[in-house]
């Protein structure tokens, strides 16, 4: 090729660790005395952590319901039958009882949890317009086309927040009342439902468009809230910095979820008396029961769980480390056996050379 | 591909006029013949233009494209990004765009870079003056407007324009001399001569007066081939009608030398001229890895396919249930819904292809591309391949061979030039027995051995004396070898002790080792003059000796022979050959003596050559002048013919002697050659000389060792059994020993391995080539390569070039396919060097200066071999050219005496292995660079 005969020429090569190939390099030897100690060693590491996970995540306590309201299963069906076929559905409350045994160890949150709900199909994951929502006028005014057919509203005015995934925001609320003695008054439990986006979501990526003479429903003014909508989006909220785009219900399930079956925060107990967790007691959860999920074959489910360091409850990160662990163990243990086998043959070998 | 194009265009255009005829007919000087001469049909030639470009300004872009995204891999990422543009895919385009499109620039630019220098080098060839003879006149014009029939005039060290025919040179013998270093890289000097009937005309006007025709056959690539005829017409007779054969044509590509001028007649021209052929005919080696790679993206897209087909289909079953096609919180659009259902599938699956497209990773191209071309930087930094008397390093020509490097398990070597230095030196000759030892000095140093032999004066009766004086009269007589009177030849050997600066010009070097070594026993060839030759004797005399005849030399009939007239009008015919071809030919003389000195010298790696001499009468000159003339003005199997009257003539010899010249060893041959052999690379020896030479060659460089077992496939052997019987008894032995030594290792008893190495000779190989009469040729052949393989070395002698490139593609193409490499200097191994997968050539630059030089081309494109020196990728291994592909290698012996891993993983694993020991070898000594294995090529 010409390039090397140009290029080099007639030139002494350059005496260097580089073109000499003089650089330091580690080649291994992999041998049977470095192998198996190591295959040991890495196998007892991960058996070792994984029952540290498994055993943690085991320790994690959850009470889980589901309030679809299939027939038959408590007092939601009433309202499930009440919705059916309605779009959308009219208010409907319903409630769940449960009774705690014992403490329940804290901080606990609350999730909702919807089943067959496909937030990660691709149709539906595109369809909304981040630009919109960091609160850019332009694009408050012209939605993208990823958005349609949630883009604009029978009137012709642009819709604020657009696109699919706004439009099927979950709209059931829960309220968690305790009654600590039997027969005795149920006593309201504060749920704090700020914290619960991502730092980076609600103070960065979600941002109301500039107030408008200091209102944010003019703000917003000549725009449309979604068609499954009640209420506009200035209007999620009356607390002024949970209101908007930066409601913290919008902006967590904004976050889809990867899988059909998801968990989303809803709330966090870590207030009054309840900071410590939720002592023994009969309990309550009213449920305002307004998302249509048996047309799609979903469930709704609510959640109470405690957390650990490693978490929320997931034993298969436990399990995942204690099955390679032992099929590290036992590579190693028949590695064992075949060199111990045949090593009076390797050493035969070596002595015919 | 333009070549090609331009061929078949013009034979579509001149079809209609061409396809009867297969010669065609050169008017020189664009006269036309006589009336009475028979009606030629003109013929249209291209002119001498040169295209060796690719592209051109306007089709750069569209045919470097085109040639870029023929390559399997570049078409399957034009696809994706196609595919990524046209539907709404879950990744970017750019995510597949960019890197396809950093490669297709970078490969264009580089590419076109090449290209842009083969344009200027193009030009300067078309534009280079040339001088024609126009109406009695010197006329210079551009290169590219030469005709065919046009008259040219080329200077010393000028290269020829164009194939031509040659007339006359300013030389009065009608001869010149030529080196086609560039053609086919001897660098020796051939003699051409001028037909006879034009040798006359030495000025413009002379030659303008020239009438004649010349009939010759179509453009062919073979370089050494030639058939034609040309008719001179003079006003008084009939026209003269001479042969013509590849002594009289002069090759585009050649360089004149040592003769002032010649006129020639263009015949082939431009793309028609035998270097553009050879130019064109060949196509570039690709890695065995490249195209098991190919394999691979085919297994892996076919994957793909189905998976995305899979899936497809997954996707509709999945969503016949309508709340998952469309619920209630995912609508679909207007136009979604009423797409057609086909078009959606199919969208979908291709969708699907672009996710799962990473199967086949683009960056990997790109990563292993940058990492061969920085392993082929590598090469030419090496140090160790530097020489420092040159100041050239190795040169890769190209990168794509990197990886091959690492996998060789055969090499194949040539023996004189590359495991031996091709540095001749007269050891010995024997006449009659008595032994002669030319005087003590060569090149300043004294020979230790001198004193030891028997002297010159051993005394020989009156007879023996006028036998020893005939021996040496011979020798210095019976060559083919030109005298340079000034001393910028280069590469000249200079006469030691003669007054004036003279050296001898040879194509073989042997024959100036003779020639010199006569030289110090008191004979001195001085010239050829006005075809006398002229030699001083001892008494320091002058003898002239009219030369006759030159029965030149072939690697079939293996001898020579001249017929001079001695000035007292005695004609004698002096034949010098191998032994194996002089001994049934001769009738008379001390054979006994001389054969069991002969073979004496060949066991100790002497080249051996014998002399005999014939006297004639003036009645059986004249038969065979007049057979030879006949055999000459043959047009068609002119070969064939002067063979037979070769034959006939070289009989009933009275031998005379014997002389031995010494090819030293390289240096270090014997250490790479135990390297490569222990790190389970078979080493075979290909060489044209004679079995014994060469076998000692064999035992000194190592290749064979006291114990090894050596099986002969000779024609010897093959006299007294036949081939089947041979070749099964053999293959008896040596499989019955590797069965029993694979158990015994096993078992642990084997005490030490037989070696064995094989003699074939060129005769019993073109037996076992050879179909059979029932067709059932391959029977031999792979009890042939059961043999081979079974043996650590094997030694081909006698092989004929050809026979070199057979033998390597047999093992080529052997069930086990594998790598091959192939080293050689010099044209008779360059076959081998293309057929082999990794081809290395070690040019002697100076084959008679004691500079030992090796130049080894990485050859994967012949046509660097038709490209001057310069532009070559030689790879130097300077001080010490120890012979092997990694002079490398040869340390090996030093580093890894004691305890050798190398051998134990060798007898192990499997030859892919053996490969990546040699891999590591290479890389210990720091001689190789970076070599790749498992690469693809982008």
């Amino acid at each position: 090729m010409t390039w090397s005969a140009t290029a080099r020429g007639a030139h002494q090569p350059d005496n260097t660790a580089f073109t000499q190939q003089r650089l330091p390099a580690w080649q291994p030897l992999l041998s049977a005395s470095i192998t198996l100690p190591l295959f040991f060693c890495a196998g007892l590491a991960f058996i070792g952590l994984g029952l540290g996970l498994y055993y943690s995540s085991n320790g994690i306590k959850e009470l889980e319901y589901d309030y679809t309201g299939d027939p038959g299963t408590g007092n939601c069906s009433v309202c499930a039958a009440a919705g059916q076929g309605r779009a959308p559905p009219p208010r409907c409350s319903c409630a769940w009882y449960f009774s705690l045994p014992e403490f329940f160890q804290g901080p606990v949150y609350l999730y909702y949890e919807l089943t067959n709900f496909y937030q990660n199909n691709r149709r539906y994951g595109v369809s909304r317009d981040d630009a919109q929502l960091s609160g850019l006028q332009s694009a408050l005014r012209h939605p993208v086309n990823e958005c349609y057919p949630y883009q604009y509203s029978a009137a012709g005015l642009p819709i604020a927040p657009c696109g699919a995934i706004a439009n099927s925001l979950f709209n059931d609320s829960f309220s968690l009342w305790h009654q600590r003695l039997p027969g005795g008054p149920y006593v309201e439990v504060p749920l704090d439902r700020t914290g619960i986006a991502w730092w980076t979501d609600y103070h960065v990526k979600f941002r109301n468009p500039p107030l408008v003479n200091g209102s944010l429903a003019l703000a917003f003014q000549g725009t449309a809230p979604p068609p499954s909508w009640h209420r506009p989006v200035y209007e999620l909220s009356p607390d002024p910095n949970n209101t908007g785009f930066i409601n913290q219900d919008f902006v967590v399930w904004m976050r889809t979820a990867a899988l059909p079956t998801f968990r989303k925060l809803y709330a966090r107990i870590r207030q009054g008396n309840y900071s410590a967790g939720l002592p023994r007691g009969t309990y309550r959860v009213n449920i305002t029961y307004n998302y249509p999920v048996r047309v799609f074959g979903g469930h709704k489910l609510i959640n109470f769980s405690s957390i650990s360091w490693m978490g929320g409850k997931n034993p298969f990160l436990g399990i995942a480390y204690l099955v390679v662990g032992s099929l590290c163990i036992l590579t190693g243990f028949v590695m064992l056996v075949v060199y111990i086998r045949y090593q009076d043959q390797n050493d035969d070998d070596e002595d015919d050379e | 591909m333009d070549c090609t194009l331009v061929r078949t265009l013009l034979h579509r255009y001149c079809a209609g006029e061409e396809d009867c005829v297969d010669s065609r007919t050169v008017y020189v000087g664009h006269r036309e013949p006589p009336p009475g001469a028979e009606a030629y049909i003109p013929h249209r030639c291209p002119d001498n233009r040169i295209v060796s470009s690719k592209y051109t300004f306007w089709n750069f872009i569209p045919k470097n494209l085109f040639e870029q995204f023929r390559r399997i891999a570049n078409f399957y990422f034009l696809i994706i990004f196609l595919v990524q543009l046209i539907i709404d895919t879950p990744t970017s385009p750019v995510t597949s765009g960019l890197p396809l499109f950093f490669v297709i620039t970078v490969t264009a630019i580089k590419q076109g870079y090449e290209d842009w220098l083969r344009h200027k080098a193009d030009s300067a060839v078309n534009q280079c003056p040339v001088h024609f003879v126009q109406h009695g006149r010197l006329v210079r014009k551009q290169s590219r407007k030469l005709r065919v029939g046009d008259i040219v005039m080329v200077k010393e060290d000028e290269t020829f324009p164009c194939d031509l025919i040659f007339l006359s040179s300013s030389r009065a013998d009608g001869t010149c001399h030529v080196t086609t270093a560039s053609l086919d890289g001897e660098s020796s000097h051939k003699t051409h001569y001028a037909v006879q009937d034009t040798k006359g005309f030495h000025t413009e006007e002379d030659i303008d007066s020239l009438h004649a025709t010349i009939e010759c056959e179509r453009p062919q690539p073979d370089l050494y081939k030639f058939v034609g005829r040309i008719n001179v017409y003079s006003d008084l007779n009939d026209p003269v009608v001479r042969p013509l054969g590849s002594e009289n044509l002069l090759l585009r590509g050649a360089t004149l030398k040592n003769t002032e001028k010649i006129f020639g007649v263009a015949v082939y021209t431009g793309m028609e001229t035998k270097m553009a052929l050879n130019y064109q005919s060949k196509s570039q080696k690709r890695s065995a890895v490249e195209k098991s790679m190919n394999v691979f993206l085919i297994v892996y897209l076919c994957i793909l396919v189905s998976k995305a087909l899979i899936n497809t289909v997954m996707k509709y079953v999945w969503q016949s249930e309508p709340f998952r096609d469309e619920p209630w919180y995912n609508q679909k659009t207007e136009a979604e819904r009423q797409r057609n259902l086909l078009l959606r599938a199919f969208t979908d699956f291709l969708a699907f292809m672009v996710l799962f497209n990473y199967i086949i990773p683009v960056s990997m191209y790109v990563t292993v591309e940058m990492q061969k071309f920085l392993g082929s930087y590598f090469i030419t930094w090496d140090e160790e391949m530097f020489d420092e008397e040159t100041g050239e390093g190795p040169l890769v020509n190209t990168s794509d061979l990197n990886e091959e490097l690492g996998q060789v398990e055969y090499v194949f070597t040539d023996k004189t030039g590359t495991l031996t230095e091709n540095n001749m030196e007269f050891k010995e000759c024997c006449v009659e027995g008595h032994v002669y030892v030319p005087h003590a000095v060569c090149n300043g140093q004294v020979l230790p051995a001198a004193a030891t032999i028997d002297m010159i004066d051993a005394s020989p009766g009156a007879g023996g004396r006028e036998r020893e004086e005939l021996f040496f009269r011979a020798v210095c007589l019976c060559h083919t070898i030109q005298v340079k009177d000034d001393d910028e030849v280069d590469g000249p050997r200079k006469s030691p002790d003669s007054g004036k600066r003279c050296a001898y010009i040879s194509s073989s070097p042997d024959e100036v080792a003779l020639v010199e070594g006569i030289q110090r026993l008191g004979f001195t060839y001085l010239r050829l003059k006005d075809n006398y030759m002229e030699l001083r004797n001892r008494d320091n005399d002058i003898e002239r000796f009219e030369l006759l005849e030159i029965l030149s030399f072939d690697s079939v009939r293996r001898r020579m022979s001249v017929i001079v007239k001695s000035a007292t009008g005695e004609i004698y015919l002096f034949c010098k050959g191998a032994d194996s071809s002089i001994f049934p030919r001769v009738i008379e003389g001390k054979v006994d003596q001389i054969r069991s000195r002969v073979e004496r010298n060949a066991v100790e790696g002497l080249r051996t050559l014998c002399v005999a001499y014939k006297r004639l009468i003036q009645e059986e000159y004249e038969g065979i002048y007049k057979l030879l003339q006949a055999a000459k003005l043959a047009l068609h199997d002119r070969e064939r013919k002067l063979a037979e009257a070769y034959e006939q003539i070289e009989k009933d010899l009275i031998l005379l002697g014997a002389t031995a010249v010494e090819d030293r060893l390289q240096e270090k041959a014997a250490d790479t050659i135990e390297a490569l052999q222990k790190a389970g690379i078979k080493v075979w020896v290909l060489t044209g000389d004679k079995m014994e030479t060469a076998a000692a060659a064999c035992y000194a460089c190592r290749l064979f060792r006291r114990n090894t077992q050596l099986l002969e496939v000779t024609t010897k052997r093959l006299e007294e059994q036949s081939l089947h019987d041979v070749l099964c008894e053999l293959s008896k032995t040596v499989l019955h020993c590797s069965a029993s030594l694979t158990r015994d290792s096993f078992s642990g008893l084997s005490a030490d391995v037989q070696d064995y190495g094989l003699i074939i000779d060129g005769a019993a190989l073109s037996l076992i080539m050879k179909p059979h009469e029932d067709g059932s040729s391959s029977n031999y052949r792979e009890l042939f390569l059961d043999i081979c393989r079974n043996c650590s070395a094997v030694l081909c002698c006698r092989m004929a070039p050809l026979q070199k490139a057979q033998i390597v593609k047999l093992i080529k193409f052997s069930k086990e396919h594998p790598i091959t490499l192939a080293i050689g200097d010099g044209a008779n191994d360059v076959s081998m060097i293309l057929e082999a997968h990794v081809g290395i050539e070690c040019l002697l630059h100076f084959p008679s200066v004691f500079v030992p030089v090796l130049l080894w081309v990485f050859t994967t494109d012949p046509v660097r071999h038709c490209l001057p020196d310069s532009l070559q990728h030689q790879l130097h291994l300077p001080p010490h050219p120890a012979a092997q592909p990694d002079g490398a290698a040869r340390r090996h012996g030093h580093t890894q005496e004691g305890s050798c891993p190398l051998q134990r993983h060798r007898q192990e694993c499997s030859p892919l292995l053996a490969g990546v020991h040699l891999l590591d070898v290479l890389r210990r000594v720091r001689c190789s660079g970076v070599f790749l294995r498992c690469l693809l090529h982008v």
